[in-house]
């Protein structure tokens, strides 16, 4: 379930061999409401991250106040957008070569 | 209220009586205000297509047959005349918009195209499972049962069907979300803060007001803020060991 779940980094070498970037992020953003094991399960169940990357995600959301969740396509970054906002975490999309995505 | 633990029917947790009746109040609450917010009662009102609806002020007087003139044509007529009925409604209040946030912090129209696509399925789903979360937490006998007596005296525990729980996270998350927006909490030191106060006055076996007004009413809602994040916090623990235990096997 959820979406091609590719890191970033992993997403940047797949860019340098083939040339092919995944175009849309979809970003979460750090609320002082939301329990970090609630991040972790939403980032475990939803996406299908394995326990440490949903670990270091959500860490990410709260230390550095965002994290970049998922890649591909706008049309699936858009179905990850609305899911976590049904999960009633805040998350934007932007595509990934704009400013201020890390 | 006890943790939750991991049963063969579902998740268990024991709840005070007053804690099932705050909570199941405040999800109604915050199921109503959202439906308004969202303006998902102009989608739910059985009206037939085209014909005038409204009640309010100024609005909806029939025209010709019934039909509305085309002025008047609201984005709901729209809706039942077209079927499409993504048209969200920016959220006034803080809250609200917590709930239904912009999915761009800096592309205005990305986010006004992703309301009018997604925001009544985001808020119907809200307000369902808020709705849901509150029956579940009703009292067996009905609401004015001061206290039911199960079994070995015992009020009977919350039982939360694992199909059912992220259901129930999720109503537990929108609730804290709203009250700590109420509450004015903006970080994570505030809530940190606030909950170490409420534990240490539980511990010192102080009780928690019940009252509406001032001073009084922020530390009873500070309490239903830690109460649903204990609920919360003790039910993922045991939801994300069973998830890892089946990915594990699997």
């Amino acid at each position: 379930m959820g979406s091609a779940g590719t890191a970033v980094e992993e997403d940047t070498e797949a860019d340098l061999a083939s040339g092919v970037a995944d175009p849309w992020v979809t970003i979460v953003w750090n609320d002082p409401v939301n329990l970090m094991s609630y991040v972790t399960y939403v980032f475990e169940s939803y996406f299908g991250y394995p326990r440490a990357k949903a670990e270091r995600l959500m860490t990410q959301v709260h230390k550095n106040g965002r994290a970049v969740v998922s890649t591909g396509g706008r049309e699936r970054m858009e179905v990850d957008v609305q899911a976590m906002h049904g999960f009633g975490l805040w998350a934007t999309l932007q595509e990934s070569g704009a400013r201020g995505v890390a | 209220m006890t943790p939750f633990r991991a049963m063969r029917r579902g998740y268990e947790a024991r709840f005070e009586p007053v804690e099932r009746i705050v909570l199941a109040r405040v999800a109604r609450d915050v199921a109503d205000m959202l439906r308004e917010e969202a303006g998902l009662d102009l989608f739910d009102d059985g009206g037939e297509p085209g014909l005038s609806t409204h009640s309010a002020p100024g609005k909806g007087q029939a025209w010709a047959n019934g039909l509305l003139a085309p002025d008047e044509l609201t984005d709901a007529d729209l809706a039942r005349l077209t079927g499409v009925t993504g048209v969200g409604r920016i959220p006034t209040d803080p809250a609200a918009q917590r709930l239904l946030p912009d999915a761009s912090k800096d592309d205005t129209e990305m986010a006004a195209e992703f309301r009018r696509l997604t925001q009544n399925d985001v808020a119907q789903a809200k307000v369902s499972r808020l709705e849901a979360f509150a029956a579940l937490l009703d009292l067996p006998a009905g609401d004015d049962a001061p206290s039911p007596v199960g079994r070995h005296g015992a009020p009977p525990p919350v039982r939360v069907p694992r199909e059912d729980a992220e259901a129930f996270a999720g109503a537990l998350t929108d609730v804290r979300l709203v009250i700590a927006e109420r509450l004015g909490l903006k970080s994570d030191d505030q809530v940190m803060q606030l909950t170490d106060e409420i534990m240490w006055d539980r511990q010192a076996g102080r009780e928690i007001p019940v009252a509406t007004d001032g001073r009084a009413a922020r530390r009873f809602w500070s309490g239903v803020f830690v109460a649903a994040g204990y609920a919360q916090e003790t039910l993922m623990d045991v939801m994300l060991a069973e998830l890892r235990g089946r990915r594990h096997l699997g």
